[in-house]
């Protein structure tokens, strides 16, 4: 919603009220400033009357025109074809300043001196308001010759652009906006005065006929008018390009700019298109509840709040126009609407957040502008239709403002401010009064809504703040320690030198399609995704990780490790958490401990970093298949003996489409590493041995199965083994030799030879058993 | 026996100064030669002899450990010499990954709420048309849900548009009073230079006895978090509206670049929006089925903290994982 002061100051006295004033006291009411512009004539561009103009000897398109500026007469050269007919200018003298640096100077064009400009809008800094120069008429204020154009507080206006909340229909007006302004600045709201200057004596009773079919949930009202001929005054161009309103003709700049003053809808119809035999019959129509009709003889003319027909619309030309104004409660009519297809106009912005109930005030403001400004005479009278309406009643306990609020507000003082926003005080005890919503603000239904309009008028900011008392209690819950686990895992991540990424939850369908991911049923996808490659929600966040990975690869980044805890969802959309982590280049930063060439990364390295984030794993042979994972690099991870995601090299012909260096990934559930609970294990007070095994075995066989038998002895001595080297060479051919560390500890007492010799006899017993090892 | 102080001087290196000990010191060196005189001594003169020999053994003593100890002083100072690196070489290799600021200014969100006593809450990202928008006083056809143009599924479904839903689902789980936080993404269809199709946002509700909440505690809680999270900056009140809240507020803080003078981060208004609050809307209440209750809300977007706070110019910059951003905030 755009005002401007001047406009403002129709309605409500602004004298002494400054713009950073206006600035404060709109933000303390609710009525967001979005910008203020203050425009600035320049010095020197005064008011001229053109006393001739005449073509110039030697270019067509010039005009030579004398110029009573005030003081003396100027001669002016002028290109704009629409100085011609004009008699008031505004003239940049010489030794002007205008905008973008411009200082007016003597010149001769072609052969003509030439002493200023005659300036359009633009060239001053206002708004565009006709093609061509500016013509300016007595709509700015009585115009004196010679005069400084600034001196005029229309022309030279403030216009501040606010931000309307939802609910605040009832400033979608100049009117509305000064009815706010009036309570918070505590002036008084300068009532709208129309005298009936020059009618018809005929009533609009003689050619009008109403009727009206079902139950009417809305107000209108009609008049009639005589047009000879309209002119847009100036100061509607001026104003209607000040706040950013376009009008498709004379006519309509009347109404746009009625309606933008008043906040009421307006409209007009071409009456000798609607008359047949001498009458105009207009039928209202209850089609349905919010959805009201008019029509003549079943031509539909317009939806009332939503749209118009076009072929009965009133035009500069029309010699009879009837006019309506309507009023409908938003509520109803947005309801309604949504349902159906209409086409909607301009006007349903106004109307779907609540117009100004008032019409008469449109009707009278809009009759006073075409009587005053254009060969215009209205007939006697209106024709109304008013829906049975009662304001919406709310009992206003005192005690309940103040205890929402959290101070005490003074009856005296609620009950002002409530009766100047407009609101009834119908009854009154000690501690509760009853209050009469007014029409216009619909949005009002509750004593919470009275408890903002308090607030709102005496200021936030004289609100003492004061804290809850509370009750202890606690709070903690599995939400908060989960977070406080994944806070954790997060910092050790990046001490595993990976950098923690957030990318959107949706990701290309084609993609996960592609790579052989869980794709959402079709039924269960998205309706309106915001681009192609974000059409989908995302089954894994690997991909979107390894396009970060390819976008750093593009700004030349070497090594990269990223992580990311997020959701996934299956074809069911059912939501999971996982944690996912790539890395790919260079396993480290280059530096004089690699002499610059450091390794890239590779399976043990990317297994170390994942163990670090997510402590103990164990890795199976990947029983996971998609288009990423490298089938021969690959492997399952377990965690507490719990299957949980994947670890994997990136599949070459991946690695290839995305144009990055060798890539690891990574991607597990984060329900499966929540830490349990975890009991202590007595540790034995002797000393124990370290014992190697080497073997040889078949080249397939995993250790996982030379492990697992060695776990199946059971045996108490035993406490670890691992593998320390794997060699494979000719000689061995499909076999291979492995080498198993032991460690072997007894809780009862010293470790004798023979305990020792008897452990690892079983274990080589066993494994050439299970495993067809033999001893190296 | 003479110039023997000379020769352990002399002695220019532990080797050289250990066979001077051996010289002088050991079984078959020069004290022991004159301590081996003594048998020869005539009585009345042997005490004198041996005490002047042992006077002198002990001041040779001493100039020995002397020399020893410079020595090897020196010695150890040779070897840590050869030890030495440059160490300015090595800074490059000191390195950890980073936080993402916006996850990382998440955490001091949730944790200026744990510490007050908020519990933290989550709730499901597809959501229905009931929590995300009936049940916070947003009936369909209405005119504010324009302010979240939102994602649907084929199904009806829709993606939260924010995380009030999680107030509605804690409000229907448990009883008051209740003091919560709802961290998490939400998604807005919204693609442009300062609108992001998802982003992070902190919810609060406090809901207790009627009559208990009222706006200025939410006044006070609200300034001592902006005063957190951003220090001695002024914070403003504005009346607004939420269709969730009533009275409702946006909360400003005066502008961090430019100290309230006004500059082009705050639009040359020397303020910055960064919260929305308000009076929990008795409609809301009358949804989760509560009765004789008071409470207050507020939200906040975690990106525009994040890069307030750290002077992120570029919003969609926060999404593409860029690890010259990223490293930035190891």
């Amino acid at each position: 919603m755009i005002v401007t002061k001047s406009w403002l100051n129709e309605f409500v006295d602004l004298d002494g009220i400054s713009n950073e004033k206006l600035y404060e006291t709109f933000n303390a009411i609710g009525l967001e400033v979005d910008s203020i512009h203050e425009h600035e004539i320049p010095a020197k561009v005064v008011v001229g009357k053109i006393l001739s103009c005449e073509k110039h000897p030697d270019a067509d398109k010039l005009n030579v025109c004398q110029v009573d500026v005030g003081v003396a007469r100027r001669q002016i050269v002028c290109g704009a074809a629409n100085v011609v007919n004009a008699e008031y200018v505004a003239v940049a003298l010489i030794g002007a300043k205008l905008p973008g640096d411009f200082e007016i100077k003597f010149a001769t064009l072609r052969g003509v001196e030439s002493e200023g400009m005659i300036c359009s809008s633009s060239e001053l800094g206002l708004p565009e308001t006709d093609k061509g120069i500016m013509v300016l008429d007595k709509s700015i204020g009585e115009l004196k010759v010679g005069q400084e154009l600034g001196s005029y507080e229309k022309v030279a206006d403030t216009v501040i652009e606010l931000e309307l909340t939802a609910n605040r229909g009832d400033c979608l007006s100049i009117h509305g906006v000064a009815r706010d302004l009036s309570v918070a600045l505590n002036r008084e709201l300068i009532p709208f005065e129309y005298q009936n200057k020059n009618r018809e004596k005929i009533g609009i009773a003689r050619l009008v006929d109403l009727h009206t079919k079902g139950h009417i949930e809305a107000d209108l009202r009609y008049a009639l008018a005589v047009m000879e001929q309209i002119d847009t005054p100036f100061l509607f161009a001026l104003r209607l390009a000040m706040v950013e309103i376009e009008a498709a003709g004379k006519l309509d700049s009347f109404l746009k700019y009625a309606s933008h003053a008043t906040g009421v809808v307006l409209r007009a119809y071409d009456a000798n298109r609607l008359k047949k035999e001498d009458k105009i019959k207009l039928q209202i129509e209850a089609e349905e509840r919010g959805i009201v009709t008019v029509k003549s003889d079943d031509a539909l003319l317009s939806i009332v709040g939503v749209n118009q027909e076009e072929r009965f619309t009133a035009e500069d030309t029309s010699g009879l126009l009837l006019f309506e104004s309507s009023y409908i409660h938003p509520d109803l009519l947005v309801e309604a609407v949504a349902k159906k297809e209409y086409a909607k106009d301009d006007l349903y912005y106004k109307t779907s957040r609540g117009s100004e109930p008032d019409l008469n005030l449109g009707m009278e403001y809009l009759s006073s502008l075409l009587e005053e400004s254009a060969s215009c005479r209205c007939y006697e009278g209106n024709l109304n239709i008013a829906s049975n309406w009662e304001p919406v009643n709310i009992t206003v306990d005192y005690a309940e403002i103040n205890s929402l609020i959290g101070q005490k507000i003074e009856s005296g003082k609620v009950v002002t401010i409530l009766k100047k926003l407009g609101f009834g005080i119908h009854s009154s005890q000690n501690d509760k009064i009853g209050v009469l919503v007014p029409r216009f603000r619909h949005d009002i239904k509750n004593i919470q809504d009275i408890a903002e309009e308090i607030v709102r008028i005496v200021g936030i900011n004289n609100i003492d703040a004061k804290p809850l008392e509370i009750v202890e209690k606690n709070r903690q819950n599995a939400t908060l320690s989960h977070y406080a686990f994944k806070k954790a895992l997060r910092q050790r991540a990046t001490a595993s030198g990976m950098h923690e990424n957030i990318s959107y939850l949706f990701t290309d369908r084609n993609k996960l399609d592609r790579y052989g991911f869980d794709l959402l049923a079709g039924e269960l996808d998205l309706t309106n995704p915001i681009a192609e490659e974000l059409n989908t929600l995302r089954s894994t966040i690997l991909i979107n990780l390894l396009d970060a990975v390819k976008r750093n690869v593009n700004y030349t980044a070497k090594s990269i490790g990223l992580f990311e805890i997020g959701a996934v969802f299956d074809a069911q959309r059912s939501q999971k958490e996982v944690l996912a982590l790539v890395f790919s280049g260079q396993r480290e930063a280059e530096s004089v401990a690699n002499s610059g060439k450091p390794g890239m990364i590779d399976f043990a390295s990317f297994v170390k970093k994942l163990g670090s984030v997510i402590g103990g794993i164990e890795l199976r042979e990947c029983s996971y298949q998609n288009g990423l994972i490298h089938p021969y690099q690959s492997a399952d991870i377990y965690v507490r003996g719990r299957k949980c995601g994947y670890i994997s090299k990136l599949h070459p012909v991946a690695r290839e489409a995305y144009g990055i260096y060798d890539t690891f990934i990574a991607e597990v559930e984060m329900e499966a590493l929540y830490p349990s609970h975890i009991n202590a294990e007595p540790i034995s007070k002797f000393q124990g041995v370290y014992k190697d095994l080497s073997i040889v075995i078949d080249k397939e066989l995993p250790y996982r199965q030379v492990a697992e038998a060695i776990a199946s002895l059971e045996l108490g001595m035993l406490k670890k083994w691992y593998p320390v080297d794997v060699y494979e060479d000719e000689n061995l051919g499909e076999k291979k030799s492995l080498t198993v560390r032991f460690f072997i500890q007894s809780m009862e007492g010293t470790l004798q030879e023979e305990d020792i010799d008897s452990v690892m006899s079983q274990v080589m017993e066993k494994l050439e058993q299970s495993c067809q090892a033999k001893l190296r | 026996m003479k110039n023997l102080e000379e020769k352990i001087a002399n002695a220019d290196s532990l080797e050289s100064l250990e066979k001077v000990r051996v010289e002088l010191f050991g079984k078959k060196g020069l004290l022991a030669a004159e301590f081996a005189k003594l048998k020869d001594i005539p009585g009345p003169e042997k005490k004198a002899f041996a005490e002047g020999l042992n006077k002198r053994k002990a001041a040779l003593q001493v100039h020995f450990d002397e020399r020893y100890e410079h020595l090897k002083a020196e010695e150890i100072e040779r070897v840590l010499r050869e030890e030495a690196v440059d160490v300015s070489l090595y800074s490059t290799l000191a390195q950890k990954g980073s936080l993402h600021p916006v996850m990382e200014t998440m955490d001091r969100i949730i944790d200026y709420f744990v510490a007050l006593n908020f519990s933290v809450e989550t709730g499901p990202m597809v959501e229905d048309d009931f929590h995300n928008f009936e049940a916070l006083n947003l009936p369909k056809y209405h005119p504010a849900r324009d302010m979240q143009d939102t994602f649907y599924f084929n199904d009806g479904s829709l993606l939260r548009t924010h995380t009030s839903p999680v107030q509605v689902r804690t409000m229907l789980e448990t009883k008051p009073p209740i003091r919560m936080i709802a961290p998490g993404s939400v998604f807005r269809r919204d693609y442009d230079l300062t609108h992001t199709p998802m982003f992070h946002q902190v919810e609060g509700l406090v809901v207790d006895e009627r009559g208990k909440v009222s706006f200025a505690n939410l006044k006070s809680i609200l300034t001592d978090f902006l005063h957190t999270m951003f220090g001695e900056v002024d914070v403003r009140f504005r009346p607004s509206f939420f269709p969730f809240t009533e009275p409702s507020a946006e909360v400003d803080i005066s502008c961090i670049f430019c100290e309230g003078k006004g500059c082009r981060v705050c639009s040359h208004t020397g303020w910055l929006e960064v919260l929305g609050c308000g009076i929990v809307d008795p409609n809301v209440f009358k949804a989760v089925g509560y009765e004789d209750v008071s409470g207050y809300a507020f939200g906040l977007g975690v990106e525009r903290f994040a890069m307030l706070i750290h002077q992120i110019p570029d919003l969609r910059s926060l999404f593409e994982g860029d690890i010259r951003l990223l490293e930035q905030f190891r």
